[in-house]
């Protein structure tokens, strides 16, 4: 076995189609994120609120302390090895200008903004709710867009 | 390109913190910081109506761990690589004492209904090594990214 440093990703007989691979699985990942979110705690503030501190009128419990941490504490890691391995590969494959840079510094900032203020509307003040919705949209989109580009830049 | 792996790095460190976070206040919540809310925790408890763990309970849990800590240790430590500090020995024994720390925090649950209480000392003394440890390699990469 030779380890060797690959210049050019793009015309690698092997990389290619791992890379594609790992950006598709991306993809998938982020589009069922939302979808199974919507099916259980909610992607909207209404159905967050509902499902996160219950609603006395329905006789609805809220979610207990020691599910939504582990729920936040699950969360954490699969968001820091998707994005950081995400923003390994778009940055590899795309040319770091200043909109690049602010794209994967928001990209990072909304994602570890939706962790904090997710934990913050649960414990301290349920507004940092409009917080997270928004956070949570942000990052997923950015990412989103980080995985097409690296796709597209990948294959051109 | 280095200025962008730069920020990456950086946001795992947040990230990693908050994951540190998020497994205090677990421990604590579920379990607690004394021998007795450990031993209680896993063996049981007529006061708190909580019955012994089985092993296949406790299996179910760590089987995720196993590749959570090995993919978060790894991954935190091969940023040590890019530091002045990769060639030193200190650096080598982190990376050994880290994982050691990690396996030992994983398995003692098993010692623990086994019959070897003792092993209570060990998952919290492990448990706090680990986050110690943690800690530090972050600061390490920290000063590494400020200041060389």
């Amino acid at each position: 076995m030779k380890f060797t440093l690959i210049k050019d990703l793009k015309q690698d007989f092997l990389m290619k189609p791992i890379l594609s691979g790992l950006l598709i699985f991306t993809l998938l990942y982020l589009i069922a994120d939302v979808i199974v979110k919507n099916a259980t705690i909610g992607i909207f503030f209404n159905d967050i609120a509902y499902n996160l501190f219950g609603n006395e009128e329905e006789f609805l419990d809220p979610m207990l302390q020691s599910v939504f941490l582990e729920f936040w504490h699950i969360e954490i890691f699969f968001i820091m090895m998707i994005l950081l391995s995400l923003s390994a590969v778009y940055i590899r494959l795309s040319t770091m200008s200043t909109i690049n840079l602010i794209i994967l510094n928001t990209t990072l900032l909304s994602a570890i903004l939706s962790l904090v203020s997710i934990v913050l509307s649960y414990f301290v003040w349920d507004s940092f709710l409009i917080v997270y919705v928004i956070s949570f949209f942000l990052w997923h989109i950015l990412s989103f867009y980080m995985a097409l580009i690296s796709l597209w830049n990948l294959h051109i | 390109m280095t200025e962008a792996y730069t920020y990456a790095v950086l946001y795992f460190l947040v990230f990693s913190f908050l994951l540190l976070l998020s497994g205090i206040l677990l421990f604590e919540h579920k379990i607690g910081f004394s021998v007795n809310g450990v031993l209680d925790y896993y063996l049981g408890s007529e006061e708190a109506f909580t019955e012994k763990k089985s092993s296949l309970g406790i299996l179910k849990t760590i089987l995720p761990h196993f590749f959570a800590f090995g993919l978060f240790c790894m991954v935190l430590l091969h940023f040590l690589v890019f530091t002045k500090k990769q060639k030193l020995m200190q650096t080598k024994a982190l990376v050994y004492l880290l994982f050691f720390s990690a396996l030992l925090e994983i398995t003692t649950p098993f010692l623990i209904i086994n019959g070897y209480d003792f092993f209570a000392y060990i998952k919290l003394i492990s448990f706090f090594v680990f986050q110690a440890l943690v800690i530090y390699i972050a600061w390490l990469l920290f000063f590494s990214i400020a200041y060389e």
